[in-house]
């Protein structure tokens, strides 16, 4: 409103506003409130959160400087949330895929196939992984195992669902190539469609990965195996100086992670 | 198989060799060392439905307890939605700042791995280290580690679509004697706004199953009666507490998604439609190339 300063001749008609924006606006300024206030959600009160806040600093000052001291007790855990990680990429990615292209309009053998598929994904999708892990430990009881489970699970909905999108967009030539010289659905899946989309299967894989590696080392807050294990004890002791190596090692490990990611993405695809 | 007449010779494969070598190296180290009790994992089909019988059929989810569960799980939603707009609100002048077409490339540089580094610590760990210690358990660590956590993706991925911005109504809006903030105002948050409101919805869906599980660590919603719902074994409470959170989150995702694609197709003449969650999951999944380099496929 504030640029319309410098007043040119004539202007043009404003096209009628339509009410959809203020509509918007209006559901979001309802639920906001909703989500806020006092009576139906969290209470959010910017200047007694300020006041916590600012309270609460002198807390941070606990956590430096870190006790690198404990450094040797944290390698084997470490190394246990990277195996966590790697093996149920392993897994996960490579039963993602034949998920994924029973999961796809293009690939699909049938449409029961295919609703029973996507309907399937999206309830696995809707349920967080700690979830899974907390399931998984009451079932196994604690250790690497339930983690590497949730992380399967997570794994299977993250990739194949991605992967079946990539699926449903690829280019119908090879397809109907593959057909006319008398392939079969699997055969035409494997030359056809499996080469267009490999690059994509390769670079999600990666991704969830990377997603992998930070899972895994939140995981053992709830027992399954991991670095998580150490954080849950440093915290419920309130050694936060210790809590803060956990944190260095998990931070520069998903930096690595990333970057050989970043690499790898670009000799394999 | 069969070579019919003359190739040209194979580019060099040798770095990819070395590529597919390390993961195997890894992935061999990996399994052959990890300590997993792999005998256990017979025991599973039977551990499970027994835990799933007793949540689901044997003795049925504890329908009385539904007022609680639901509560719960509004409790997160609210979380989510909260710690999104403190995400959303943070995120917005990174993104212009990260922006390499809006600022010198030293400052964008410096502010994408500002978001990378934010991006690299999962929320639950920034409620347990951060903001649990100062402002004490329930709903509002919560929501501050999730809005903290969402700056990182937020704004690295409003800083591509800036990048992505069509340069005619920048240089209108300058031609035009507009002054710094009005030229961002302009001739940029138009063209990119639809776009960045779809991810911060985006964000919200996702944020939504994360803070589901922020109780695990004590930072309120659901996840607390969860947690302790399946350490006690009252697992025809865990039953009720998963329909809610399954039913609750298909739903938001349902109308989110809806709302997402009804914003990109309205607001920017239909051109783009693709469906944005494709291309939000793909420049996440490509999000390591944040360094500037695009697409090195036609390199190698």
């Amino acid at each position: 409103m504030t640029a319309a300063s410098a007043q040119p001749g004539t202007r043009p008609r404003r096209p009628p506003r339509s009410l959809i924006g203020p509509l918007a606006l209006l559901i979001f300024a309802a639920i906001t409130w909703w989500a806020a206030s006092e009576e139906f959600g969290l209470n959010f009160d910017v200047p007694r959160l300020l006041t916590n806040l600012t309270r609460g600093a002198g807390i941070l000052a606990e956590f430096w400087p870190p006790d690198f001291s404990i450094l040797p007790r944290t390698v084997d855990p470490m190394l246990e949330t990277i195996q966590m990680a790697v093996i149920a990429s392993l897994i996960g990615c490579a039963v993602a895929l034949p998920i994924a292209f029973l999961a796809s309009r293009v690939t699909s053998p049938n449409l029961a196939t295919y609703i029973a598929d996507r309907s399937v994904l999206s309830v696995v999708r809707a349920l967080p992984d700690v979830l899974y892990a907390l399931i998984f430990v009451a079932a196994l009881s604690i250790g690497p195992l339930p983690g590497i489970l949730a992380l399967v699970l997570f794994n299977i909905a993250v990739v194949a669902k991605l992967l079946s999108e990539t699926v449903d967009g690829v280019d119908q030539g090879p397809i109907e190539a593959a057909r006319a010289t008398g392939a079969n659905r699997l055969l035409t899946v494997r030359w056809a469609v499996l080469p267009q989309v490999l690059p994509n299967y390769v670079a999600y894989s990666l991704y969830a990965f990377e997603l992998n590696i930070r899972a895994s080392a939140v995981l053992g807050i709830v027992g399954a195996g991991g670095i998580g294990n150490l954080i849950n004890e440093f915290r419920r002791f309130f050694q936060y100086d210790r809590l803060t190596v956990v944190v260095i090692e998990i931070f520069v490990l998903v930096i690595i992670v990333e970057w050989f990611s970043i690499w790898l993405r670009r000799r394999l695809v | 198989m069969a070579t019919p007449t003359v190739r040209p010779r194979r580019p060099s494969q040798r770095t990819k060799h070395i590529a597919t070598g390390l993961v195997v190296l890894v992935v061999a180290w990996a399994v052959l060392t990890v300590d997993v009790r792999i005998e256990r994992l017979p025991d599973l089909p039977a551990a499970l439905a027994r835990i799933f019988g007793r949540m689901f059929l044997e003795p049925s989810p504890e329908w009385s307890y539904f007022p609680q569960a639901f509560g719960a799980m509004m409790e997160s939603v609210q979380i989510a939605w909260l710690g999104t707009i403190i995400g959303a609100i943070l995120s917005l002048p990174l993104a212009f700042f990260g922006a390499k077409n809006i600022t010198s490339r030293l400052v964008s540089n410096i502010i994408r791995q500002l978001l990378n580094a934010i991006r690299a610590i999962p929320e639950i760990l920034v409620a347990v280290v951060v903001f649990i210690p100062m402002v004490g358990l329930g709903a509002y660590p919560g929501m501050l580690a999730i809005g903290v956590h969402s700056i990182g993706t937020l704004g690295k991925l409003s800083a591509e679509v800036i990048e992505g911005i069509d340069s005619g109504p920048v240089e209108a809006a300058r031609a035009a004697g507009g002054r710094p903030l009005q030229i961002q105002r302009w001739g940029v948050l138009p063209q990119v706004l639809p776009e960045i409101v779809a991810f911060w919805l985006y964000r919200f869906e996702i944020n939504i199953r994360a803070s589901a599980i922020l109780g695990a660590v004590g930072a309120g919603g659901v996840g607390e009666a969860l947690v302790q719902s399946l350490v006690y074994r009252r697992y025809e409470r865990a039953g009720m507490l998963i329909i809610v959170i399954i039913v609750v989150t298909i739903l938001i995702d349902t109308a989110s998604g809806w709302l997402r694609r009804r914003i990109i197709e309205g607001g920017s003449g239909g051109t783009l439609d693709p469906a944005l969650e494709d291309r939000a999951h793909l420049s996440m999944a490509m999000a390591g190339t944040a360094g500037g380099e695009t697409g090195g496929d036609a390199a190698e």
